[in-house]
């Protein structure tokens, strides 16, 4: 194997700890102690330098169209569905996604395809539930959709707590995991890497937004979707271009033999795989950068050919997975060139697309393929930033702050200094979480968002009971729940804490965080007498007409500029 | 179209949300079947003499599914919304 492929390996390996699924609690290896600088190697590096320069480009050009708030928040509300489709996948489709179901693929066969089944099937609800009535009653957040009804400051409040929550969670992974990265094919010292990073995102999403961000998505998202095709390609290649073969070949070379095609390597209890799945439906249902989204497109009926788009795309690549990870079994189990001397392979589990990448189609693609896994961060930690930043510009300064009438100039020079904010926050907790294991923290934003975020959406837009009061309650029993059972469960209690038994048996409690949120929700809204409470389901009939028909005047449309 | 109109058709939309999200939602969760007793053996039986089962076909067919579901809700959407408007 090359110095080139070694190199990309081991500096990816540190991306197991930025899953935006949290999968990479399952796989092998966690994100801690000190990695060793490497050489700096010329192909990976110099496609890396190409993407970057390409991004730069595209945030001078985003930057001369972005001249108001709705500019930033929303690239000015007219990406197209086929664009907008193509950065949620791009968005979704996570480092994590790429390396580790293709890593949980090659340890444990069949099991592996828990967590892409649960990446991609959140976007056909989106498509059914969501898409059309978010975009119809929100202008920049999924904040401004459930203030509509309730009562705009409390709930604002608890949604922007949430969202921020999850925003700063994902930026933690996402910056150890880049500065990892970096510091490995550059040489630079962890620091220095992790400010690098900050500053290359931090200019594109400071002046040019939610266009240069969107670009980049789709950028991304081109250069994943090609990377993982051709790799398919040369797979099949090498199993005469039949799906027989690439079974049979997996599970004659894989130490576990023909077991892996069918489920139980990986998981045996029916109970934990049902957390997995509830976990990531309903934690991507309330992620907010992925909400935020449905506002780029200038109408319904784009935001709802976003949905599908995204999902034709993301299912396309979640089925070439199936290849890929199959792939890893058949190609590198007899390969010693991929292991270490005690048998491991190097890098870890995770690392096992790389090789395949090195095995089918040498340095040239295992460079394309490491640039464009960082060029998948950049792109997730532009995403949140703006996500952050209008957490705090739109959805607390305007309309908490000044009440619903900001001074526009002054509130996007509040965004691009949110922005500078976060990216230092994000800097700050990058330095350090440096030697921390991250594995829980990727995990974390998942629950919390199907516990938090995706009760109080789901229950505005389609149950007429819910009041303010019910919601806050509701919100703030899914937030304690989930980050308590987190910090009792096997990650914390036991692999940081030290304990030897977790208090609660399962890694992603969305399972009963959610049903407890929603429980909570409608106790306390159905024991509501309040006045408030009243004026809630009142609101109710007026804001199912508006989400299904769209803003009927100037008077009720909430877009500002 | 007045108000109480607009309504009756959102009802039927509403109906037909729900509907589309409860199917996916029991696709979805059906695939824990794979780890019950019973129902795993079952899933795990080869077609023929090949190494495809049941379960990998499980898989492709539910992404399969679930992308021509979303198209018959996208045409379904585009017919009525002429109608329910």
């Amino acid at each position: 194997m090359s110095a080139l492929a070694k190199t990309a390996i081991v500096g990816i390996f540190t991306l197991l700890s930025v899953s935006l699924t949290g999968n990479l609690a399952l796989a092998a290896g966690d994100l801690s102690g000190e990695v060793e600088r490497q050489a700096v190697n010329p192909v990976a590096i110099v496609m890396f330098l190409v993407f970057v320069a390409a991004t730069l480009g595209i945030s001078y050009w985003a930057s001369r169209r972005t001249h108001s708030s709705k500019d930033f928040y929303t690239a000015g509300g007219q990406i197209t569905g086929l664009q907008n489709g193509t950065a949620i996948a791009g968005d979704f489709m996570s480092a994590a996604s790429f390396l580790g179901i293709t890593g949980l693929i090659f340890l444990g066969g069949f099991d592996g395809l828990v967590l892409a089944l649960g990446a991609f099937s959140a976007w056909p609800l989106l498509l059914f539930l969501l898409a059309k009535r978010v975009r119809n009653l929100g202008s920049f957040t999924f904040v401004d959709v459930v203030s509509q009804r309730l009562e705009r400051t409390r709930i604002r409040l608890v949604a922007i707590g949430g969202t921020i929550v999850v925003v700063i969670l994902y930026l933690i992974a996402q910056m150890v995991g880049a500065g990892k990265l970096i510091q490995l094919l550059f040489g630079l010292p962890y620091e220095v890497a992790v400010i690098a990073v900050s500053i290359l995102v931090l200019t594109y999403v400071t002046f040019g937004g939610m266009l240069a961000t969107t670009w980049v998505q789709i950028i991304k998202a081109v250069l994943l979707m090609a990377g993982v095709t051709i790799t398919a390609a040369l797979v099949l290649y090498h199993s005469g271009f039949s799906i027989e073969n690439l079974l049979a070949g997996a599970a004659a070379n894989h130490p576990r033999g023909d077991v892996i095609l069918s489920p139980g390597v990986l998981f045996q209890d029916p109970v934990q795989v049902t957390t997995i799945l509830v976990s990531m439906l309903f934690g991507t249902l309330g992620l907010p950068h992925i909400l935020m989204r449905l506002f780029t497109v200038p109408d319904m009926h784009e935001a709802k050919k976003s949905a599908f788009y995204a999902s034709l795309f993301m299912g396309y690549f979640y089925l070439a997975l199936i290849i890929l990870g199959f792939g890893t079994a058949m190609l590198l189990y007899n390969d010693p060139a991929f292991f270490t001397s005690e048998g491991k392979l190097i890098g870890g589990n995770n690392m096992a697309a790389i090789h395949l990448a090195t095995a089918v189609g040498g340095d040239l693609l295992t460079g394309f393929m490491s640039a464009v896994t960082f060029a998948t961060i950049l792109a997730v930690v532009a995403g949140l930033t703006v996500s952050g930043a209008a957490a705090i510009s739109h959805d607390l300064y305007a309309e908490v702050i000044c009440k619903g009438v900001p001074d526009s100039h002054r509130e996007l020079q509040l965004t691009r200094l949110t922005t500078l904010v976060i990216g230092v926050i994000a800097v700050i907790l990058g330095i350090l979480f440096e030697n921390e294991n991250v594995a829980f923290i990727a995990t974390m934003p998942m629950v919390v968002a199907a516990s938090v975020n995706f009760p109080v959406l789901f229950l505005s837009l389609f149950w007429p009971g819910l009041t303010t009061r019910g919601a806050i309650w509701g919100a703030l029993a899914g937030l304690v729940s989930s980050v308590g059972l987190i910090i009792v469960g096997p990650q914390v209690w036991v692999s940081v804490l030290g304990f030897e038994e977790p208090l609660f048996p399962y890694n992603y409690p969305a399972l009963f965080t959610l049903p407890l949120a929603l429980a909570v929700t409608w106790l306390f809204s159905v024991t509501d007498r309040s006045v408030r409470g009243e004026i809630d389901r009142d609101n109710y009939l007026r804001l199912l007409i508006r989400s299904e028909y769209g803003p009927e005047d100037e008077e009720l449309a909430v877009a500002r500029h | 179209m007045n108000d109480s109109d607009k309504l009756r058709a959102i009802k039927a939309k509403t109906r037909t949300r729900l509907l589309f999200a409860l199917v996916t939602l029991a696709s979805y969760f059906a695939f824990v079947l794979n780890w019950v007793d019973g129902p795993s053996r079952a899933l795990a039986g080869r077609l023929g003499g090949s190494h495809i089962n049941g379960s990998l076909l499980f898989f492709v067919g539910l992404i399969i599914f679930f992308i021509l579901l979303e198209l018959l809700f996208l045409f379904i959407y585009r017919v009525t919304s002429g109608r329910g408007r």
